[in-house]
Formats: C-alpha cells, sequence, structure tokens
C-alpha cells in the first residue's frame, strides 16, 4: 500500500511515534529478553547484582590463573587493604582452630568476610576445614629467610603453604574470590552435594583476573529433565487435542443450529447462551468438581476435556456472528438440490468458514495450553501433571533458587505458543478483530 | 409436518449445548446457590442452615480484606489498562512503516502461559537480583546524571534531596514554558513553517528534559532510600501501600501485580486497534475541515466510536478481575498479610484447602451478585455516553 507523505503525516511526527513505539516494544520485550538470558547463564551468575549494563543479560565468568593453573573464580568481594602492608594467605591443606586466625588488620569489611566464612560453614568453635584458605596478618610471625609463618598458638605453617600478599602502593583493591575447579561446575543441579568444587578462597588483584563469558545451554536439557518435560508435553497435547476436537465439532454444529435453523425457542437460548458468558469460573467451579468426584473422574483427564465437547458459549457466539455473514443464496441452493442440514454445514458452511473454525481451535488450544487451574484441581498425581502445573510444582518444590533452570523451561514452555502464533499469524490477527467486534 | 421435523432438526443440532447449559452452567448455578444455605462437610450430604453461611461472611474480617483487595486492584488496574490500551493501539494505529512488527511485538506477551508469566516476573520482581530493581536503579542514576548535566543542580550521587523547592521550581520552569509555547505555535506562525517547526522542536525538547526531571522528582520522592542499597523496594514481599499516605492505597506487592497485568494490555490494544480501523475517514476529514485539532479529534470522534468496544473490555475486565487465581495462588500465595489474597483464592481456599464448600459457595455468590451489579452500573454510566452505530 503506497501512502503519500502527505497522508502519513510529517517526518517529525513519524519519528516521535516510531520513538514511542520502539521504546514501548523494548519494555515489552524485555521480561522474555531477561527470561532467556537468565536460561542461559550459571547460577552463580543469576544470583548476583550485575557490575555492567551487558552482565544484565549476559553471564560474566571469571578465569585466574593461581599457582599456575587456570582457575574458574567467583570474585566474593572487593577489598582494599592499607597499601605496603603485607598479609599472608595460607594454602588450604592445614586445620586451624577458631582462635588461631587473627583478621584483625584492614577496613570493618574484612573483618566481616572472615566471620561469614566462618559462619558459613558453622564452624565458629570447632576446627576450620582444610578446605577454608586462612588469611593471616602480622599478630602471626613470619619468617622470611624460612618463608615459615608461625601462628600466635605457636604453631608452625611450612613454606610451601604461606603466600605473601603485598597490597599495591597505590592502595588498588584487590578480590576475594572463591575458585571453581571445573568451568562448568553450575550445570550440576542444584541441592546435589558432588560439585566438583574447592571451596577455597584466596586474594588477587584484579589485573590477574580475566573476564569471560559464559553462556550455559545445558541448563536446558537438566531443566527439562527435572520438570518430567517429555511425559508433561505429551499429557498436554493429550488435553490439547481432545479439546480442540470437542470445541470445533460441538460449536460449529451449535453455531450452525443458531445460525440457520428454525426452531420453537431459538432466539431465548441464544439469549441465555449470549448471557452465561457473564458468569465466572469461580461460581459453577465447585458443583462441577462436586459433580465430576461423584463420578469418580477427579484425578482422570476426563474432567479437563469432556466439557468442550458439549460446546462453549463464546465459540458459539462467534461462530454463529461468523456463519450469518455467508451468502445465503448458497445455502438455499444446496437445499433446493436435496442436501440435508450437515451435508450443508459440511458442504457449504464448513468450507466457507475455514477462517472462523481455525480461529476456534486456535484459541481452545491455546486455552488449554495455559489452563493452570483445571488441572490444579483435578489432576494430583505428578504422573498427569501437564506443563503448566509440573512448572508450577517444580518452583514450588524449590522455593525459586534455581532461576537458570526455571526460565529454561518457561522457555521451552512458552515457545510453542509463540511458534503457533506466528505460523498463524493470519489467523489469529482476524480473530482478534472477530473478538472485538461484540458491542 | 415439516415444521415439526424442522424444530427437531434444529433442537438436534444444538443439543450439545442444551446439555452444557444444563449440566456444567444451569444445574452448578442453582446447586451453588442451594449449598450456600447449607452446612456442606467433605464426604457427608448438605445439610439446610439458612443463612448462617451469609451472616457469617458478613462478618469474615478475612472475607472482607480480601474483597478491598480486589475492589482496589479493579480500581486501578482496569483504568489504567483501558486508557494504556487505547493510547496503544491510537499509536499502532498511526501510518508509519513496520505497523504489523509493533503489533505482533505487543501482543506477544499474551501469548505467554500464565504460569510461565508468574514465574518470571516473580523473578523479576526479585527484590535483589531482579531487573526491574536493576533497571529502577540504573534509570534513576541516568535521571540523575541527566538532571546534573541540563540544570546543574543536585549531586552527581544518586539519593539527593530532590524535593527542594528551588529544584522543583527549575524543574517546572521548562515544562511550563512548553506548555505556554506549544498553543502560540500554530496561531501565530502559521505562515513560517521553518520557525514553527524550530519552536515545536525546542518545545519537545523542553518537554522531555522537564519530564525526565520531574520523574526523576517522583521517583526520589516514592523511593524512600537509595534504591541500589538493600532497601530497594521488595514488591511482592512489601505489604505497605503506596503512597503510604492515601487511604486504600495499593500495597506495594498489588503494585506489582498490576504492573504485571499491563504487560498484558497489548492483546487489548489490538482489539482497540481493529475497531480505531474501521472509523470511517470521512469523519476525520470533515473534522480537519472544521478545524479541529488532534486533541478534538480524539475526544469527539475516535473515543465515542470505540466505545462500544471499551465498555465491552470493562464489563470483560471486572468479570476478571473476580477470576485473578493463578498469579497470586504461584506468586504471593496470598501474601503479605493477606494483601494479594484477591476473591477467586478465597473462594478456592475455602472450598479446596478448609473443604468448606457451602461457605465457599455463599462466597461465589456474593463475587456473582457483585459481578451483576457492577455490570449494570457500568452499562448505566454508559447509556449516555457509547455511541452505537446506527442506532
Amino acid at each position: 500500500m503506497a501512502v503519500s507523505d502527505e497522508k502519513r503525516g510529517p517526518w517529525y511526527l513519524r519519528m516521535v511515534v516510531h520513538a514511542i513505539l520502539a521504546t514501548g516494544a523494548l519494555f515489552f520485550l524485555m521480561p522474555l529478553v531477561w527470561m532467556i538470558a537468565t536460561s542461559l547463564k550459571p547460577l552463580s551468575e543469576t544470583m548476583k547484582y550485575p557490575e555492567s549494563a551487558s552482565d544484565v543479560f549476559l553471564g560474566a565468568g571469571h578465569r585466574a590463573a593461581i599457582d599456575g593453573r587456570r582457575y574458574e573464580v567467583v570474585l566474593e568481594r572487593e577489598i582494599k587493604p592499607a597499601p605496603d602492608k603485607p598479609f599472608y594467605v595460607v594454602r588450604p591443606k592445614e586445620t586451624f582452630s577458631a582462635g588461631e586466625l587473627w583478621l584483625t588488620f584492614g577496613p570493618e569489611t574484612w573483618k566481616k568476610f572472615a566471620v561469614f566464612n566462618l559462619q558459613e560453614l558453622g564452624q565458629m568453635d570447632t576446627p576450620v576445614t582444610p578446605e577454608m584458605k586462612v588469611l593471616a596478618d602480622d599478630k602471626n610471625r613470619f619468617d622470611p629467610a624460612a618463608g615459615t609463618l608461625t601462628l600466635s598458638s605457636g604453631r608452625k605453617i611450612p613454606a610451601e603453604l604461606v603466600r605473601r600478599v603485598t597490597p599495591a602502593a597505590d592502595g588498588s583493591a584487590l578480590w576475594v574470590v572463591r575458585e571453581w575447579l571445573a568451568a562448568d561446575t553450575d550445570m550440576r543441579e542444584v541441592g546435589s552435594t558432588d560439585r566438583e568444587v574447592t571451596r577455597a578462597w584466596d586474594v588477587l588483584p584484579m589485573s590477574q583476573i580475566a573476564k569471560t563469558r559464559r553462556v550455559i545451554p545445558q541448563n536446558y536439557p537438566i531443566a527439562l529433565a527435572r520438570t518430567g518435560f517429555v511425559r508433561c508435553l505429551v499429557n498436554t497435547l493429550f488435553l490439547c487435542i481432545m479439546t480442540v476436537g470437542g470445541a470445533v465439532i460441538s460449536s460449529v454444529l451449535v453455531g450452525y443450529g443458531f445460525a440457520f435453523l428454525e426452531f420453537k425457542g431459538r432466539g431465548v437460548l441464544f439469549a441465555v447462551t449470549v448471557a452465561t458468558m457473564m458468569i465466572p469460573f469461580a461460581i459453577t467451579m465447585i458443583p462441577v468438581y462436586l459433580l465430576y468426584r461423584d463420578l469418580g473422574w477427579v484425578g482422570s483427564f476426563k474432567p479437563l476435556w469432556v466439557t468442550s465437547w458439549f460446546g462453549s458459549a463464546f465459540f458459539i457466539f462467534l461462530l454463529r456472528q461468523f456463519f450469518l455473514g455467508l451468502p445465503k443464496d448458497l445455502l438455499d441452493a444446496a437445499r433446493i438440490d436435496g442436501c440435508t442440514e450437515l451435508e450443508i454445514l459440511w458442504h457449504v458452511v464448513v468450507p466457507l468458514s475455514r477462517p472462523a473454525i481455525a480461529m476456534v481451535a486456535l484459541f481452545t488450544f491455546l486455552g488449554t495450553w495455559k489452563d493452570f487451574m483445571g488441572p490444579l484441581i483435578y489432576l494430583n498425581h505428578p504422573s498427569q501433571f501437564t506443563l503448566s502445573l509440573s512448572l508450577q510444582a517444580f518452583y514450588t518444590e524449590h522455593g525459586g533458587t534455581p532461576w537458570h533452570l526455571l526460565m529454561a523451561a518457561s522457555t521451552v514452555f512458552s515457545l510453542p505458543l509463540i511458534i503457533l502464533f506466528f505460523a498463524t499469524m493470519k489467523t489469529f490477527i482476524r480473530g482478534i478483530a472477530m473478538t472485538g467486534i461484540k458491542g | 409436518m415439516a415444521n415439526l421435523r424442522g424444530h427437531v432438526t434444529g433442537y438436534a443440532f444444538i443439543l450439545p449445548w442444551l446439555v452444557a447449559l444444563a449440566l456444567f452452567i444451569g444445574y452448578p448455578f442453582i446447586a451453588g446457590f442451594y449449598f450456600s444455605f447449607c452446612d456442606f462437610p467433605p464426604l457427608k450430604s448438605p445439610a439446610f442452615i439458612g443463612l448462617d453461611n451469609y451472616a457469617e461472611l458478613a462478618h469474615d474480617a478475612k472475607f472482607h480484606r480480601s474483597l478491598g483487595v480486589t475492589l482496589v486492584y479493579a480500581a486501578v488496574a482496569i483504568p489504567l489498562g483501558v486508557v494504556l490500551a487505547i493510547t496503544l493501539a491510537m499509536f499502532l494505529n498511526a501510518r508509519i512503516r513496520g505497523q504489523s512488527f509493533y503489533r505482533v511485538i505487543f501482543y506477544i506477551p499474551h501469548l505467554v502461559p500464565t504460569v510461565v508469566v508468574a514465574i518470571l516476573w516473580l523473578w523479576i520482581f526479585n527484590p535483589e537480583f531482579g531487573l526491574l530493581n536493576i533497571v529502577l536503579a540504573g534509570l534513576m542514576n541516568a535521571a540523575d546524571r541527566w538532571t546534573h548535566l541540563f540544570f546543574g543542580l543536585g549531586a552527581e550521587t544518586p539519593g539527593e534531596a530532590w524535593l527542594r523547592p528551588e529544584a522543583l521550581a527549575l524543574l517546572a520552569a521548562p515544562m511550563l514554558a512548553a506548555v505556554t509555547i506549544w498553543p502560540l505555535v500554530p496561531a501565530v506562525l502559521k505562515r513560517r513553517p521553518a520557525l514553527k517547526r524550530f519552536l515545536a522542536a525546542v518545545a519537545v525538547v523542553a518537554l522531555v528534559l522537564g519530564a525526565v526531571a520531574l520523574l526523576n522528582a517522583a521517583l526520589h520522592g516514592l523511593m524512600p532510600v537509595d534504591i541500589k542499597t538493600l532497601h530497594s523496594p521488595g514488591w511482592l514481599a512489601d505489604g505497605n501501600p503506596l503512597p503510604s499516605a492515601i487511604p486504600f492505597a495499593p500495597s506495594w506487592a498489588l503494585w506489582a501485580l498490576i504492573v504485571m497485568s499491563m504487560w498484558g494490555v497489548g492483546q487489548m490494544a489490538v482489539i482497540y486497534l481493529a475497531k480505531l480501523q474501521d472509523v470511517p475517514v470521512e469523519l476525520y476529514e470533515a473534522s480537519d475541515i472544521d478545524g479541529a485539532n488532534w486533541l478534538q479529534k480524539t475526544w469527539q470522534i475516535t473515543v465515542p466510536m470505540i466505545s462500544p468496544v471499551i465498555l465491552f473490555n470493562v464489563v470483560m475486565s471486572i468479570i476478571g478481575t473476580f477470576q485473578v487465581f493463578a498469579e497470586p495462588y504461584i506468586m504471593t500465595g496470598g501474601g503479605p498479610e493477606d494483601k494479594t489474597r484477591f476473591v477467586a483464592m478465597f473462594v478456592y481456599d475455602q472450598a479446596f484447602q478448609y473443604q468448606r464448600v457451602g461457605y465457599a459457595s455463599a462466597v461465589a455468590w456474593v463475587l456473582f451478585l457483585m459481578i451483576v451489579a457492577l455490570t449494570i452500573l457500568a452499562f448505566r454510566i454508559s447509556q449516555k455516553r457509547v455511541y452505537y452505530a446506527g442506532r
């Protein structure tokens, strides 16, 4: 469609409209981008305040060489020790008692850091595990010639376990880091104890630490396995097929009846049908539940699809409106030719109403795929769970910690609908316009 | 006889729907009404107890709280949603390139399943690491830097007191200037397009700058402390009202749910857009001849022409609000302190957690009556304002 410049309006107004729409689109897409971004991050990166704007959407990792070996390190916190005041990092092979740790130099946060680590290990009073590196201060005696460190308790730490750290003269910051042996440690499941992690600590200048980007596609298979994706997908697809079939067949039949057949009480019944759209689910939910319970159907799929085979007010209304717009001459011609009503429906009305019927199918599919309350009420065994229910169960089970897995599962779970939308966009847009017809 | 056969055929076609009407709508409707007068413990038959359930719910503080939450949510979210959706639809209706692209973008959130929406936004609202607090902190810092740059006000560090009177006066000045310049632009400079364009650009820049500064001031006024510290908004975990001075103000948690519901506004916007495209162009052309400005065209033509859809959407939104369940159920469990326990969740709790079917039915019926009342009210209010073409 060629629209002249005059009709489009002046260029600066068009620019303003573009700017506003683009900003809005950015904000509307941001949650989805964030969802996908989180799904590709390692867990440690989700639970961290981003250092820069790019960190918001891209998982950052840090690598550092310690003793000639490359480690994946996690930056714990920044410290600013007094310049030219050396301190010692002790290799994690000795066991120390809490009283031997004198971490009193430097700023206040430094002290807190030490206490924090001890509390984290739950060993304030008991000997500290050898995995823990100890930062010793000048209350401990260091023998430069032998390279040994004598703790205040009198114990000697051999030279190969002691490293002297000298803060830079300009007082620039050092980073306390946690080391991780394997780069893919975070892929392991949350809560499992067999992580290949050296829970060790060290202090390094920023110049020794290199920033890397970490993209972890392995989150996806783990998330899908944890949510029982395949079985839930089969359950959901089964329900979708049953409800789409039921809704299409029953709504087409009933819509045809209301549109073209003359019978007593048609007007009243149609008015009632439209009025029932006003009744919220919460009103009928309880007695319908009791009805299905008495039939012994609670805990099976039946309550979730049987209802759709009896038609739904909204789709009946939509189809009837659409049918009334069809050329009546065609129907009359078919009737004169001796066709039965079912034949007219099948050979004349259905072929002409494909867009409307496709819309009913699409909207039913969407509704069933997205449904949460129905499965929540009627299904009680995990083997029957739909995707919605299993995602919610996975969230409840872990109390919202493994955000990377939750977002990966969410992405996979939403993707089919978005693909379906793009594949059927024409039907969709027309359908949305039709739902707005009423008024 | 042919006539009788016609009736039979007709009824045969609508038979499934008649069964549904009777079994899934009529029966539950009446049965629910009956249960609401009964004590109905699990695995026993209902026992008639008269109006006891209704008497109880008249004194049930928890029910009143959840009703209050629902009504406050409806009072904020529905008007906000309508205004946002119509505004968005008007922008989408502008004759620009990429219109269908934008339409798709804004519609996509509606395709995301409810559970995913709930869990995704739980993550976005995470007080420590969530996207919203990160973006808010970034925006506030950026706004601080802007206002500092353009007005030389305040300190470069965020969290400075912005509501000092002299600062406000300076912020308001460019906005006032813009508002003053704007109407003069067409009136005085009709014959000098270059100057007109220049003045319009100045007005736009002033307006934008003023808006940024004012938004910044508002943000600082709302946020009691620096957002980047540990005291950043707790959103779903925060039951305190915002703004705290106004009675019945939604809690932070409820605001979070309102913000989240605005994400789905694109679906309504597309419906409005379809209606906007049906508005006859002749009406606008006629108004152009009469010399109507943009605002007059919006109020006198656009809004009346789409008013039936507005009414339809408002009524459906009222009904929808009384059904809000999955989001609070997954995201907050009704908390903090019942500040997000919507009525649908209250009914669910009574029926399925506490197994009090009779009481739950009574609550459901009260809700139904309220919906009917609100719907009638919506129709009454709109009777003089809604324009139906051809009537």
